[in-house]
């Protein structure tokens, strides 16, 4: 059966173009955590229109490795960090466990950066909020009831879309618009490339690649049935960058067009005042505070899942804390490290959202690396093996990450 | 005694102390009157390919280079047996199951053992220290722990109590050994829930359809559905035959509509038919939870004929513990226990020691009330009744508290977005 048969029953229950549109908005707000709303904010209102070709050449990529790591775990039914163990040893798992973990930890702190922003934004103190938060988040994803909060936070974060909205209303040109994310510049300096790979490092992150396999090998997907999966992959993808999109255009159109550069959450909720004027600050606390609150919930727990199945220890919710103290140190760990992160006082919340993308994006190739080794293994993948097509565009992106990461770091001593 | 990380790239070199190449895997022979396996032959990475050498050839294992007692050019390559098994790949940094703890482990490292010449596979190494010495940060470690008054102790398992996964790869590794048959269906239960998706399938797909079923009925239904959504719908039905008749319509009710049905019409119709039945009440009546395997009596029985009844019903029963006696329209009019029946005279009509006043519960009563009725006049089974007061079936004590004390499970992975 073609996909498009497949759809033609659901096509008669499609009564509303809501229906469909609903959950691909849904994914593509919560899509963009704190960490991202702060990079793209960022971006926009520094280099104005600039990064858009970035976010488009960025979606092929991540659509490129999502899909890989769907493949992966609908074909093996196993986590990545189960695949790398088995096929690379001890000493390579141990280097990539360090990378998530250092890369995962860096983004939660992004994470609760955010909560300390959203709250500030209402006028709460972080040192109540975040604690606040983090207890929360611990609490309900331990004893399970973290579902029912979901789908309040799922339809909190679709705030993000007020975005959109607010790029239609501010009229940008555009012909400029598209004529920049049809071109690709370039230019050198820090600031340019630690912005360039924080945009990298928050649309295609570790976490992400691991968690897609990870739920992808747990629904356990025929692969009779591998299509739909890839289509959901590849619209997932691409619709969480429309809105990534969305705030670079908006924020381009409203900061840089006045000559601000985002440095707090003030400023950057300030893009929303075309549509919401005083209004802005909560629009844009609620959205950050519903998508950092959500990636917390999820983040600390599927990267300690992801670190015990590779060194084989006792994980999972279902154990009793003395069966599975690792796991649950990790898990326990990674929040209050980010937790203490964020209430030293003075530490700047907005940079340490979006500088954390930038590790992200730095630590990236080395997961990337295994994870195409992985993909191109014939006794493992059979004939699911990447086409030679994926191959050449994935080769090229991590090539160019790892690039970028060497002229960051290269600038300072040549300047 | 050597470990297997070790030993594995060590170079090889033949009798004139020609370098062959470097050690690459070892490969184990299960077939040994030994219940440990053997080392067979020495897998030998070398430019262009790899060499096989028997294990016969080699003149010690544990030196700094391997020597062999021929020439390069006089080695018979070893011939793979079907059973083989190579210990780097298919064994090391593998999940295995500990049977003897009952969990899902990986392994770190294997410590093999020297017994007359031969060399055996002795233990797996699931610890930390086990991970240090593959790190080649073992003795650092420990000089460290000794500073501080510590020992590392490592954790090992003897092999007698690891059984393997059935492999993604090799066939030669799909054959279950007694060990995981011989687990208690509630442990079984339980490393099924500690392995990903397809490893608990595969399993379950090598296990018999007695062991399944037992380990089924052992797991929350929401869990059993997504279990046996990738097995073939044959051995679905027959492991639902297998089940307890409540059991198996709970897991149906999980299952889409017409896998279900599909499923029913696989299934034995005399089975088929008590499920059926069971299927029409809501999950959470004391309908739902019934099992309809119990057993009944005419009045006009005598305590000697009732356990003969009892001999030959023993079997299918879920509980034999309790008797009722119904009249020729199915009404319930008594009990009595195994008790009541073993301390009766033989000739004594069931109606002279049976109980007349029977705690009973409607089918469409709650599952929290059958809890309550259960736990308050310390019943095992409780009998389920309609309005005319016809015997449809019983609740037993461990179905009625279910509804209390679940059996823990939880999902995997909470998921973020749907």
């Amino acid at each position: 059966m073609t996909v498009w048969q497949r759809l033609k029953p659901l096509r008669i229950r499609l009564w509303t173009l809501l229906v469909i549109l609903g959950p691909g908005l849904i994914t593509a707000s919560a899509d963009n955590d704190a960490p991202g709303i702060a990079t793209y904010s960022m971006a926009g209102s520094t280099y104005g229109y600039r990064f858009l070709w970035v976010i488009l050449a960025i979606t092929i990529g991540e659509i490129i490795f999502m899909e890989m790591a769907g493949r992966m775990g609908a074909v093996t039914g196993k986590g990545a960090a189960d695949l790398i163990r088995e096929h690379f040893g001890v000493r390579v798992t141990v280097l990539a466990m360090v990378c998530l973990l250092i890369a995962n930890s860096g983004t939660t702190i992004g994470e609760f950066a955010g909560v300390a922003a959203g709250t500030e934004l209402f006028g709460l103190s972080r040192y109540i909020s975040v604690p606040l938060a983090a207890l929360l988040v611990g609490l309900l994803v331990i004893q399970g009831s973290y579902r029912h909060v979901e789908k309040v936070l799922l339809a909190l974060s679709l705030a993000a879309l007020s975005y959109i909205i607010t790029a239609f209303i501010e009229h940008p040109n555009w012909g400029e618009v598209l004529r920049q994310a049809m071109t690709p510049t370039w230019q050198g300096g820090t600031d340019y490339l630690l912005t360039l790979l924080a945009v990298v490092g928050t649309t295609i992150t570790p976490w992400g690649i691991v968690y897609m396999q990870a739920s992808v090998a747990d629904k356990g997907v025929r692969l009779d049935e591998y299509q739909y999966t890839r289509l959901d992959v590849v619209t997932g993808s691409a619709w969480g960058n429309v809105v990534s999109a969305f705030i670079v255009i908006c924020t381009a159109a409203t900061l840089f067009a006045a000559g601000i550069r985002v440095e707090t959450a003030e400023q950057a909720a300030m893009a929303l005042e075309p549509l919401a004027g005083v209004w802005a600050k909560g629009l844009f606390a609620v959205g950050l505070l519903a998508a950092s609150l959500l990636a917390a919930s999820v983040l600390p727990l599927s990267t300690a899942y992801a670190v015990s199945e590779a060194f084989g220890w006792e994980r999972g919710l279902d154990h009793p804390v003395r069966e599975a103290r690792l796991f649950y140190s990790l898990y326990i760990g990674m929040i209050v490290l980010s937790v203490a992160v964020v209430l030293i006082p003075g530490a700047p919340l907005f940079p340490l959202m979006w500088l954390s993308q930038s590790v992200n994006a730095i630590l990236l190739p080395v997961l990337l690396i295994l994870v195409l080794k992985l993909a191109n293994n014939r006794r493992l993948m059979g004939r699911w093996t990447n086409s030679r097509l994926q191959n050449g565009l994935a080769w090229v992106l991590t090539g160019l990450i790892i690039l970028t990461t060497v002229f960051l770091f290269a600038s300072p001593l040549v300047s | 005694m050597p470990y297997l990380s070790d030993l594995l790239g060590k170079p090889v070199a033949d009798m004139d102390g020609e370098r062959v190449g470097h050690l690459e895997d070892l490969i184990a022979s299960l077939r040994g009157r030994v219940p440990h396996p053997e080392i067979v032959a020495l897998v030998v990475k070398r430019p262009g390919g790899t060499l096989l050498v028997p294990f016969s050839d080699v003149a010690a294992l544990i030196a700094p280079a391997i020597p062999l007692t021929r020439r390069l050019q006089d080695i018979v390559p070893y011939k793979p047996e079907e059973h083989g098994l190579y210990l780097a790949q298919d064994v090391l940094d593998k999940q295995i199951l500990d049977t003897n703890g009952v969990r899902v482990v990986r392994v770190n490292d294997l410590e093999l053992v020297r017994v007359n010449g031969h060399f055996y596979v002795a233990n797996v190494d699931v610890g930390g220290l086990g991970l240090l010495r593959r790190l080649g940060l073992a003795r650092i470690a420990q000089w460290l722990a000794a500073r501080f008054g510590r020992q590392l102790r490592s954790n090992i398992i003897p092999w007698d109590d690891v059984e393997l996964l059935p492999g993604d790869q090799p066939m030669r590794l799909r054959v279950p050994s007694d060990k995981i048959a011989e687990l208690h269906p509630a442990d079984l239960a339980e490393i099924i829930s500690d392995l990903s998706r397809s490893e608990s399938s595969r399993l379950l797909e090598s296990l018999d359809v007695k062991t399944v079923a037992d380990a089924l009925e052992e797991v929350e239904p929401d869990f059993q559905a997504s279990l046996v959504e990738a097995m073939s719908d044959e051995k679905v039905a027959d492991v639902l035959e297998e089940m307890a008749p409540d059991e198996a319509a709970d897991l149906l009710a999980e299952l889409p509509q017409d896998r279900s049905q599909e499923l029913l019409k696989l299934m034995e119709h005399e089975e088929a038919e008590d499920v059926r039945r069971l299927l029409a009440y809501p999950e959470d009546t004391a309908g739902g939870i019934m099992t309809t395997e119990f057993i009944a009596i005419p009045p006009d029985l005598t305590a000697e004929q009732a356990i003969a009844v009892l001999r030959q019903q023993a079997e299918v029963a879920e509980t034999i513990f309790y008797v009722y006696v119904t009249d020729s329209e199915g009404r319930l009019i008594g009990v009595f226990s195994v008790n009541d029946l073993v301390l009766a005279q033989p000739q004594m009509p069931v109606t002279k020691f049976m109980q007349r006043r029977v705690i009973s519960v409607g089918l469409f009563d709650s599952q929290d009330k059958v809890a309550q009725i259960v736990a308050k006049y310390n019943l095992l089974a409780v009998p389920v009744v309609d309005n005319e007061g016809r015997l449809h079936g019983i609740v037993t004590v461990d179905d009625a508290l279910d509804k209390i004390i679940p059996t823990k499970w939880k999902k995997r992975l909470p998921r973020l977005y749907h």
